[in-house]
């Protein structure tokens, strides 16, 4: 079978693109790293992809707000990314990722492509990396979700990861639809409603805080080797999906 | 000023004091003198630029005078002469044991091993100290800390990618009551402005920071200390560098500015109210990952001959070093600046950070702009190598700097130290009646602040970027408990997850130790290190190991002495457990004066930090109680001797004694127990440091929710050693272990004939009780122990 190609999109301080690439190669995705400046300058296309990655990170240092300057160089080329979205190929904003999906306003997905929500610092005011355990709303019409269990556990590792949206209606669009794929169980940052990763209505654009590359094997988990059954673990599924999606 | 320099060849040493003193340099009278009678011999005076070149190539931070010169060290009647103190102790222990999994040692920035199986990766690792910055600007000092030590893995070889930070810091005491003169910080600031800094860079860079420390002590009231470290992997292939003749020099990364002037020459100085704020640096992770990322590019596509990082110095250290053989001519107006007013001589020595030194051949320079484009890096053509070993640096054509290499590299004066042993009195009186029950002992030293959780600082750090921490800081069911060592898998530099070859690093260090007993500290540092990594499951006969010294003023000679003694220990220790060291540094002068005038130096301070190799990071070990029916033991001899100890602090005893270590019988065990955790027994370790035995079991036990029911009675240990001394001593080379239940007989097999004792069983149940014999000691509740235990630092 053809292995899908997927655009691992990176910029200065964009992190964790080697092991968000390493994670769809695993999968059997075909993963190449692409900078934006490539993008701008014409050298690679996003539609020539099966599938989107926006890796976490510290993109341009988070100057401004976190993802703020990543998403204004994509603005020129916001017409390819939106038909990327409609053609429902699968698209995965992980931390940095997510912010910058957030400030660019693909989500949550809204009519006039505005942002309608922020990831705001956290409410102890500062960064922070642990594990936390994660719900899973099985009526989401997530794609990257599916097959999870009721609960799971990823770590999170974030200074803005506060989830707020301020006008109703669009809280009620996220609730109503079962957008909020994952909520925290106990809640790390301030979240609204407690949530940590929102999709798009067709479920194949999603954005998330906690690192699904970082509890892919079992073995990455703090609790080794007692809790360790398979080699594959909780984010593995999240990569799975995607490329299963798109086969 | 001027005047001054044109006279210079003329100029009596009390001049010459009074021109060192206001241009800040921190050069000694018989340095001065060695200057004056160089630019005599050559007949003309010398330029400020050139002077400055001098006082950044002769610093102690740059050329470690003290510890590479000659020293007479005195102990009682016995009289023994160094020539060359670092050499005959740490570097000769490397060399009688060489090893040839050792790949690079103490010629580069950092030190390589052999790293995985493949044969082609090594390991770059490299520890150093940010102290003098630190205590004036925590924030910016432990930022530009981590920056300077992450460009050192950059620019080893052609460039190692860096894989995992460490930090270890220590401060005065909290709650201390000592009044501060008016321009030091109180600890708690200082603390809070290092661990942001630490954070922030960190972070920002995509390194995890994974390993490390904090030690509360007055000595460190008025001088903190912050060691950072940073580990990477590099290609074998590109462990050499070699600059040719004919190369151009490329500044890549920062720009420069009127930030970090004479950090080389102020880390030599007192701290006082006199040290200009511009001596500290301003740091810029965005910067530096820039340039991590389009060097890693340029590395692989070989586009440059030869790497090094600005540090202390700035262009004059790196453009001199890296021209030492073949020389240099710089036109500084080439630099790209943050500041356009700035002399040409702060351009040569300014410390701003983020920036590297290339040496690029003139047919690659446009492959290497293109790269350095692509990812926004900026960078600029200062000059080239031409090959008649010269230093020539101008601006606009106007001379800066006209010197031999050989004079700077070659001139430095060495002058011989006193050394000798400081008087000590010590007792090993046994600890008297207790006023307190074992178990409130317990909950207070799980309390103290160098016992004490960490996880309000080391939840600040992303430890977990780049997804290879297998080994974490946090660890056990809870996500919490304290781990020993750091286990990387670094498959985000490899780019292979099918290769489970990876890494542990550890640390070992205790200062209280080496107010009693300095060399006795060196070889405890060493054996808690090895000891970490063993916990972790590594392969600890495979262990290579950094020294980083910090010490109070040379000039006298019981520092000195302190000094000797370590080192002896270090080369003592390296053999003895077969550790080479591979790399080091050190920091003197962490020395100040309080309110009233008096002197606070710093005890004598050696970290330890380790490495070895784990072949299969998914049987790495982590230190919580996993089954309830697990057989727990501990292995090693528990001595007498409470020096040093949590215990003393916290019921002084008036027993000072420092258990001497049995470096053999440590080796002997460690090799027999990882053979055990090679063949499945083991399913826990953790080791006995701070706070003794009890701290160790209840750290297992509330790490992993489960209790254990034990008996000390069967425990190795020396004649007449009380139980408090078996609960809280800090002696050295034991640790606990959980065995995996039916595998006792292996496991006892594996061991037979060492000391190591059965001493019960993990219990469902989250009690810890523990008895000696008939004797109960103490019966604790996890949730209690733990409570005292969780404190929040920050």
């Amino acid at each position: 079978m053809k292995r899908p190609r997927a655009i691992i999109l990176r910029g200065t301080a964009t992190n964790c693109d080697i092991e968000t690439a390493s994670s769809f190669k695993y999968v059997g995705a075909e993963p190449e790293l692409v900078h934006i400046n490539q993008l701008l300058a014409g050298e690679r296309k996003v539609l020539d992809y099966d599938l989107m990655a926006f890796p976490g990170g510290f993109s341009y240092g988070d100057d401004i707000s976190a993802g703020k300057i990543y998403a204004v160089k994509m603005a020129k080329l916001a017409g390819d990314f939106k038909a990327f979205i409609k053609g429902g190929r699968p698209v995965i904003g992980i931390c940095n990722g997510f912010q910058i999906l957030v400030k660019t306003g693909l989500l949550p997905a809204n009519r006039a492509n505005a942002q309608v929500s922020t990831l705001y610092t956290n409410d102890c005011g500062h960064f922070i990396a642990k594990w936390a355990r994660l719900r899973v709303n099985k009526k989401s019409p997530c794609i990257f979700t599916k097959g999870l269990p009721d609960e799971i556990e990823l770590p999170v590792a974030h200074g803005e990861g506060k989830f707020i949206v301020e006008d109703k209606r669009e809280l009620a669009a996220i609730t109503g639809g079962d957008l909020h794929a994952l909520t925290y169980a106990d809640n790390p940052n301030g979240s609204m409603l407690d949530i940590a990763g929102i999709c798009s209505p067709a479920g194949t654009c999603f954005g998330l805080m906690p690192h699904p590359e970082r509890n892919f094997f079992a073995w990455q988990h703090p609790d080794r080797p007692a809790a360790q059954r398979g080699a594959e673990a909780a984010g593995y599924q999240f990569f799975r999906n995607a490329v299963d999606y798109v086969r | 000023m001027n005047d001054l320099l044109l006279k210079f060849n003329t100029l009596s040493k009390n001049q010459l004091r009074r021109l060192d003193r206001a241009c800040g340099w921190s050069l000694n009278a018989d340095e001065l003198a060695e200057a004056q009678r160089q630019f005599r011999r050559m007949g003309r005076a010398p330029a400020r630029g050139e002077l400055e070149t001098i006082a950044q190539t002769w610093s102690e931070h740059c050329k470690h005078k003290t510890f590479s010169g000659p020293v007479t060290f005195r102990d009682g009647g016995k009289v023994k002469k160094y020539k060359n103190l670092f050499k005959e102790t740490i570097v000769r222990a490397t060399k009688t044991l060489n090893k040839k999994w050792c790949l690079s040692v103490f010629t580069d920035n950092a030190g390589i091993v052999e790293f995985g199986h493949s044969g082609k990766w090594g390991l770059a690792f490299k520890a150093e100290t940010h102290n003098h910055p630190c205590a004036v600007e925590p924030y910016g000092g432990a930022e530009t800390g981590v920056g300077g030590v992450i460009r050192d893995i950059l620019g080893v070889g052609l460039g190692a990618k860096p894989v995992l930070n460490t930090d270890t810091f220590c401060f005065g005491r909290l709650d201390s009551k000592q009044k501060l003169p008016k321009n030091a910080h109180s600890p708690e600031r200082i603390m809070r402005g290092v661990v942001e800094g630490v954070r922030d860079y960190g972070n920002r860079i995509g390194i995890p920071t994974a390993a490390g420390g904090i030690y509360f002590d007055e000595g460190y009231l008025l001088n903190p200390l912050v060691y950072v470290g940073c580990a990477g992997l590099i290609p074998v292939d590109k462990i050499h560098k070699e600059v040719k003749p004919g190369d151009l020099i490329v500044s890549i990364g920062g720009r420069t500015g009127r930030d970090g002037i004479h950090g080389a020459t102020f880390s030599s100085a007192n701290i006082d109210e006199d040290v200009s704020a511009s001596a500290v640096q301003i740091g810029h992770a965005v910067n530096e990952k820039k340039a991590l990322d389009a060097l890693m590019r340029a590395r692989d596509l070989g586009l440059y001959n030869a790497v090094t990082d600005c540090g202390a110095g700035g262009f004059s250290s790196a453009i001199g070093e890296l021209g030492s053989e073949t020389g240099a001519r710089v036109r500084l107006e080439k630099a790209l600046l943050k500041d356009t007013r700035i002399e040409p001589w702060e351009i040569w020595v300014s410390e701003s950070q983020e920036r590297m030194i290339l040496s690029v051949p003139k047919a690659k320079l446009k492959r290497l702009a293109a790269i350095l484009d692509a990812e926004n890096c900026e960078y600029c053509v200062l000059g080239d190598f031409p090959g008649d070993g010269r230093l020539r640096v101008t601006w606009e054509g106007e001379s800066v700097v006209d010197l031999p290499m050989a004079f700077l590299h070659g001139g430095v004066p060495n002058f011989e130290k006193e050394a000798r042993r400081r008087a000590v009195r010590i007792s090993s009186k046994p600890p008297a009646a207790r006023s307190l029950s074992y178990g409130e002992l317990l909950r207070r030293t799980l309390a103290h602040p160098n016992v004490c959780s960490r996880h309000s600082v080391i939840t600040q750090y992303d430890h977990e970027v780049q997804g290879g921490t297998v080994g974490k800081p946090l660890q056990g069911r809870y996500g919490d408990g304290p781990g020993d060592a750091a286990v990387i898998w670094p498959h985000a530099a490899t780019l292979d997850q099918s290769d489970f070859c990876g890494f542990a690093v550890s640390h070992g260090f205790n200062p209280a130790l080496g107010r009693v007993d300095p060399y006795q500290m060196a070889l405890h540092s060493v054996d808690e290190a090895v000891r970490n990594l063993l916990c972790a499951g590594a392969d600890v006969s495979r262990t290579a190991i950094l020294d980083n010294f910090c010490a109070a003023s040379p000039r006298d000679p019981r520092v000195m002495g302190d000094l000797v003694l370590a080192a002896e220990g270090c080369h003592d220790a390296a053999l003895t457990y077969g550790a080479p060291f591979i790399s080091g540094k050190d920091s003197f002068y962490n020395q100040s004066r309080d309110a009233d005038g008096k002197e606070y130096p710093i005890p004598i301070s050696l970290l330890i930090s380790a490495t070895a190799p784990v072949a299969d990071v998914r049987r790495s070990l982590t230190i919580n109680f996993k089954e309830p029916g697990d057989p727990v033991y501990l292995a090693g001899d528990s001595l007498r001797g409470l020096g040093g100890s949590v215990y003393n602090e916290l019921s002084p005893s008036g027993n000072n004694a420092v258990a001497a270590l049995d470096m053999k019988g440590a080796v002997k065990l460690y090799a027999a127990l990882s053979r055990a955790m090679a063949a499945g027994c083991v399913r826990a370790a953790h080791d006995v440091s701070q706070g003794g035995l009890a701290v160790t079991l209840a750290e297992m036990a509330f790490s992993g929710g489960y209790g254990a029911s034990l008996d000390l009675r069967a425990a190795a240990r020396e004649r007449g050693l009380t139980p408090t001394e078996l609960l809280f001593g800090e002696s050295p080379a034991r640790l606990v272990l959980e065995v995996a239940k039916g595998r006792e007989g292996d496991f006892l097999r594996l061991v037979r004939g060492l000391p190591v004792a059965g001493l019960g069983c993990v219990k469902e149940e989250p009690v810890l009780a523990v008895r000696d014999g008939g004797t109960e000691l103490f019966t604790e509740d996890l949730a209690g122990l733990k409570a005292s235990w969780r404190k929040e630092l920050i």
